[in-house]
């Protein structure tokens, strides 16, 4: 991106302090840009909400500092939505609370914070008495209230359940691309972080270990524990071979299993081999050119939406999904033998690190 | 000794009120701010000194009386002041004795307080100038309470107010002392007139205070 970030830090070294101790958070840079949704993901306890924190001008850090150059408001909608005591509306007027503003203005911008979270028909309720989702809501809603430059969100969909998150996050989508708000969200769910993102960062005990575009940091994960965190989950151990094939780098895992991969590594060396489950294919015996093997069913979970397979492997499990309900997925049951396909542009491979 | 006229009855009730607001008033200036400090704040010796306030909070009236009473008489730290026997010394005696309820109990209502409060009024900008509203506002229901029990406590002690204020006719007579001398003296009649003022007294500004409490529940 060619602009200037509306907020960045730079050689930020934060103290973090948690039930495990305490360790510090590294970030060298992490710039936010305008109009863009920054996902902030990390296992529990990697500092992503003293990340937010820092971000937010709430945690003072050891070195290093954090510029802004929003126009407006820097907020933040935090873990623990607490609602001040009295009505949601009332919850809402806090944020004009000190800004000049005539009766009806405040109370039609007070209808139009609640409007754009589906929430005002509870204007009156006593605050208290919503439930998690709305009070998720009403969080979300004080915040935009405020129109700010930059949103910050620590754990925005916590405590609640699949359809919650997933219309609670339509409805997010759509406030952050009505108001232009640059946002960095911190999660541990990947799926919201694959619909909100543009980009993504990752946290690793405390360092921020990646950061760019959401696709890419999808796809190719710079170490193990960044893959697992960005959901390629699909990890086996193989040395990269001296021969190619066509242009493809060849990594062998034992001697009857060879992946091609379009990633370029020494030869010689120990990689992990990384493919995310969505480009795990089951080859159905129209002969795919990029079979890997044969496999066998370990486990099958189906929700009714997606079927889940474990998939034992060279050793390995791997996992991927199909449809429920559709043409494979029916007839397959555990102790089924399967072949497996994975393109090579999907291949990624990680350096094994010699520590 | 002749039953006391209307007038007299009009005039010791109005000297406890003289007595008891005043003292109420002081330990809430100096009490909400300390209690709204240390319920929000994290610091060294910060559960010594809450133990120390929860203590005071059960404090024996009549042995505050007493040490109010030693830091009062003419060879005592502050006799100098020669407030012994006066209302000055009864309102101070109350004050030592309404403060410890009323920091412990705001400082248990602001306690109550999600971790984050400060951060989330913070972030979404509310002026300095209004947090303390909206803190006060978060807080009236424990706030409130606070009030009546202190209330409650300095308009019902005889122990304290009897050590430093000594009954004087004219003077220091507030009801409970005035209860208990004629109760003392067989004036058994008196001191139920007297006690149902009391009770009444407290009866009328607990449902004030009760009704504010309650109106704000919405």
């Amino acid at each position: 991106m060619s602009e200037a970030p509306i907020l960045s830090a730079r050689d930020l070294r934060v103290e973090l302090r948690s039930r495990r101790g305490s360790f510090d958070l590294v970030a060298d840079a992490l710039d936010l840009f305008a109009r863009e949704a920054l996902v902030i993901l990390g296992p529990n306890g990697s500092g992503k909400s003293t990340l937010m924190r820092t971000l937010a001008g709430l945690e003072r850090p050891v070195s290093g500092r954090v510029v802004s150059v929003a126009t407006g408001p820097v907020t933040m909608v935090f873990q623990r939505p607490a609602p001040f005591a009295g009505s949601v509306a009332h919850n809402v007027r806090v944020a004009f609370l000190g800004r000049q503003r005539s009766g009806a203005d405040l109370k039609g911008s007070v209808r139009d914070a609640l409007e754009r979270f589906k929430i005002n028909h509870l204007a009156e309720h006593r605050a208290a008495t919503l439930s998690g989702g709305e009070m998720r809501r009403l969080a979300l809603a004080r915040a935009f209230a405020l129109r700010p430059a930059v949103l910050l969100l620590d754990e925005a969909f916590a405590g609640l359940d699949a359809d919650g998150q997933a219309a609670l996050s339509l409805d997010l989508r759509r406030a952050i691309s009505d108001t232009g708000v640059a946002v960095a969200m911190v999660t541990h769910d990947l799926r919201r972080a694959m619909l909100l993102a543009n980009r993504i960062a990752v946290l690793i005990d405390g360092k921020l270990a990646q950061v760019g575009l959401r696709d890419d940091v999808l796809e190719q994960p710079s170490s193990f524990e960044i893959a697992e965190v960005v959901g390629m989950t699909n990890l086996v151990q193989g040395v990269v071979a001296s021969d190619r094939r066509g242009d493809c780098a060849l990594v062998e895992v034992d001697a009857q299993h060879r992946i091609a991969t379009r990633a370029e590594c020494p030869v010689g060396s120990r990689v992990w081999i990384g493919i995310r489950p969505e480009h795990l294919k089951l080859d159905v015996g129209r002969g795919a050119v990029d079979l890997i093997g044969k496999g066998v069913v370990r486990g099958v979970v189906n929700d009714g939406v997606a079927v889940s397979l474990q998939i034992d492997w060279a050793g390995a499990e791997l996992r991927t999904h199909l449809m429920a309900g559709r043409g494979l997925a029916r007839g397959l049951d555990v102790g089924a033998a399967v072949s497996l396909s994975a393109s090579p542009e999907h291949v990624h491979l990680i350096p094994v690190r010699s520590d | 000794m002749s039953p006391p006229s209307i007038g007299l009855l009009i005039e010791i009730t109005a000297r406890t009120l003289a007595v008891c607001l005043p003292a109420l008033a002081i330990s809430l200036a100096v009490g909400l701010p300390i209690g709204i400090a240390i319920g929000r704040r994290r610091f060294a010796g910060r559960v010594p000194l809450v133990s120390l306030i929860n203590t005071g909070m059960g404090a024996p009236p009549v042995v505050v009386g007493l040490l109010v009473y030693f830091a009062l008489e003419r060879n005592g730290p502050f006799g100098d002041l020669s407030w012994l026997y006066s209302p000055q010394a009864m309102i101070l005696a109350q004050v030592v004795i309404a403060l410890p309820l009323i920091i412990g109990i705001t400082l248990a209502a602001v306690g109550s307080l999600d971790e984050d409060w400060d951060l989330q009024v913070r972030t979404l900008g509310v002026p300095k100038r209004w947090r303390l509203w909206l803190l006060a506002r978060e807080i009236r229901m424990g706030l409130l309470a606070a009030v009546i029990t202190a209330l409650g406590g300095i308009l019902s002690e005889v122990g304290a107010v009897m050590a430093v204020g000594g009954n004087l006719e004219g003077e220091t007579r507030v009801l409970t002392t005035a209860i208990l001398m004629y109760t003392q003296m067989g004036e058994l009649e008196i001191a139920l007139g007297l006690a149902v003022i009391l009770v009444g007294l407290m009866l009328v500004l607990a449902g004030l205070l009760t009704a504010v409490q309650q109106s704000g529940r919405t």
